[in-house]
């Protein structure tokens, strides 16, 4: 594991709202990636992921905090490092009565790249065919694809993607994940800003949750979704009723859910089998859940999304990527 | 050098300033049309009838007795000095009798001359503005930004490119205006005196500044207020609102301050303003309602203005977040 490619300490934007509210978009943000792999960059709809993103990449400035790319300050470092930054922020932006290639080239000339670089970015992603058609006549896949080409243009060793699958159908999204992936075993760093988690959970190495402008959890994604706190065992039983007096007796959250109960909070499945049958009721059936990201994420997250309870910061001990 | 030349090849690759620049080629092969059309040679009939209106009005007894009174005292005609060979002037020339004037370069420069400066200059400021718009409008600007990630440097290769560019187009445009009527001009056997020469040189140099300094003005005023659209509402505001509001002043020579008469004080080398807030109080001679607006003064006053312009530009794209 190499030094970190992306550190930002205490980092804060506050801006003012068109109705002259202040708001805080990113509040002392600590967030440190490893070099190599790809790391999630998760959080709910406002929670300050692409306002951070573009704090990165110099295209905002902080209120206040520090900032580094590549071991460089930012944004009075960019310039040194930018050519081995790619990026995608936000929806891709592009001339829309210029061609793919047009668009590409232009960039490609600002850092001395010739037409063979052009080239080749627009195979990689697939957009060679249809390189001399307009950018507004684009489908938002293509969009997105040329702009990951644009990123490639710098042969980067970092490469940030906010939310790249925006709005792809389901193929796309395969591709870009595929894509996604192959730069990350090729010794690319990816910092993958998503919501969507089944996509971080499949493609990415370690993550990090931010919520309310702040960093919640970072670490592999094994280890966070490994947490045994978090898992849930699905337990069928003839007496529901009763079963769910019993249990939360015994301190466990339960649920009903349709036919069967979803028990949170033991440290180990036979602890609810004793519960149960100490009360005369015997478990037809019990499936330990094994807790996904999604679970993780909004447990974590949750604070955030009902607006206003505070989530403590969570950090796993060992939290680097995994490789 | 790399990346101005990424930026003329961005502004020739706006085809909204294309159409704008083959308009500006239209308008002034309409303006050079119509100044040949209105002076195009008489025909045979019409000399016949011009001729025939000399020798009616060389028979009238009234022109005949003023012609014996000014041989007799010509100084009473034309002052101290005159002599009586002066009075030749007095008899009637079929050039006066002629449906219209020939052509007479000295006289295109104050009439439509201004007007093709002043509608050039008016083109260049849309291309300008049309051309730093368009880079917030479709958000390219932030990828570029992701490519060469110095502002300030961005901002001045733009600049230049506009510079560049609209100095092309203004000497084109201009130069053909005036070409085209020099060489009707020989074709039609008209000698065009060395000072009316000097003035069309000497007008189409500063046509030509005003209209560079327009266009590069534009693009900075622009790049201040992100939109095309505010940019030319500010314009609009400056001259026609502006303008309004400054007659309700209660200064003399208020027009001093006005962008429409410093423009055509500098296109015409100085301009005769009528001022009507000046008070001429019975008894004191010498008061005079009318100033001189010199050129000296516009130079100032548009010069202040384009260097605010693009100072302050600068020092704010340096700093703003880019969306």
């Amino acid at each position: 594991m190499g030094a970190p490619v992306i550190e930002t300490s205490g980092l804060r934007k506050v801006y003012r709202s068109r109705r002259g509210r202040r708001v805080v978009a990113v509040d002392g943000l600590d967030l440190v990636v490893p070099a190599g792999g790809v790391h999630g960059f998760l959080g709910p709809n406002g929670a300050g992921k692409t306002t951070t993103i573009r704090m990165l990449l110099g295209l905002a400035r902080p209120t206040s905090g520090e900032v580094r790319l590549l071991g460089r300050p930012v944004p009075a470092g960019l310039p040194e490092v930018m050519g081995r930054v790619g990026a995608v922020v936000e929806e891709p932006r592009f001339v829309p009565a210029f061609s793919g290639r047009k668009n590409l080239t232009l960039l490609a000339r600002t850092v001395g790249a010739g037409r063979d670089r052009v080239d080749a970015a627009l195979a990689q992603v697939g957009l060679d065919g249809r390189d001399r058609e307009h950018f507004a006549g684009y489908s938002l896949g293509m969009r997105q694809r040329l702009a990951i080409a644009a990123t490639l243009l710098k042969s980067p060793d970092l490469l940030i993607l906010d939310e790249p699958t925006n709005g792809l159908d389901p193929a796309g999204i395969r591709d870009i994940r595929e894509m996604v992936r192959e730069l990350g075993e090729s010794g690319v760093t990816v910092l993958l800003s998503s919501h969507i988690l089944a996509e971080v959970q499949q493609v990415c190495h370690s993550v990090s949750i931010i919520g309310e402008g702040r960093l919640i959890a970072s670490g592999s994604v094994a280890e966070l979704v490994g947490d045994s706190t978090l898992a849930v065992a699905r337990v069928w039983v003839e007496d529901s009723s009763t079963a769910i007096r019993h249990l939360e007796r015994a301190r466990y959250r339960v649920v009903r859910n349709g036919d069967h109960l979803d028990v949170e909070g033991f440290e180990h499945p036979e602890d609810i089998t004793r519960v149960l049958a100490a009360e005369g009721l015997y478990v037809r059936e019990l499936v330990p859940v094994r807790a996904d990201l999604e679970s993780v994420f909004l447990q974590l997250t949750r604070g955030s999304a009902l607006g206003g309870r505070s989530v403590a910061p969570w950090t796993l001990s060992g939290g680097e990527a995994e490789q | 050098m790399r990346l101005l030349a990424v930026e003329l090849d961005r502004f020739f690759s706006r085809r909204a300033i294309v159409l704008m620049l083959l308009g500006g080629l239209l308008l002034t092969a309409l303006l050079v049309g119509t100044a040949l059309w209105d002076t195009r040679p008489v025909t045979d009939a019409e000399r016949a009838e011009a001729e025939s209106q000399v020798a009616t009005a060389a028979a009238d007894p009234r022109l005949q007795r003023e012609q014996q009174q000014c041989e007799q005292r010509p100084q009473d005609f034309f002052g101290p000095g005159a002599s009586a060979e002066d009075c030749a002037g007095l008899a009637p020339r079929v050039e006066d009798f002629f449906p219209r004037n020939t052509l007479e370069l000295a006289r295109v420069v104050d009439n439509r001359g201004t007007v093709q400066i002043v509608m050039v200059t008016a083109l260049l400021v849309l291309c300008g503005a049309t051309f730093a718009g368009g880079d917030w409008h479709t958000g390219s600007l932030a990828n570029q930004l992701l490519f060469r990630p110095r502002r300030g440097r961005v901002w001045v290769a733009k600049a230049g490119a506009v510079l560049v560019a609209s100095t092309a187009a203004a000497t084109v445009l201009v130069g053909g205006f005036w070409l085209a009527l020099l060489v009707a001009a020989g074709a039609r056997g008209i000698e065009v005196p060395s000072a009316a020469q000097s003035d069309i040189w000497w007008t189409s140099a500063r046509g030509v500044a005003l209209a560079v300094g327009a266009a590069v003005g534009g693009y900075a005023l622009t790049m201040l207020l992100r939109n095309t659209v505010a940019t030319l509402a500010v314009l609009f505001a400056y001259v026609v609102v502006g303008e309004a509001l400054l007659l309700t002043l209660p200064i003399d020579q208020v027009s001093r301050f006005s962008l429409a008469q410093n423009v055509l004080a500098w296109v015409g080398d100085g301009r005769r303003v009528f001022d009507a807030d000046v008070t001429c109080l019975p008894g004191l001679g010498g008061c005079e309602k009318a100033y001189v607006l010199g050129m000296g003064h516009a130079a100032t006053y548009l010069g202040v203005l384009l260097v605010l312009t693009t100072l302050l530009s600068w020092a704010w794209f340096r700093r703003r977040d880019i969306g």
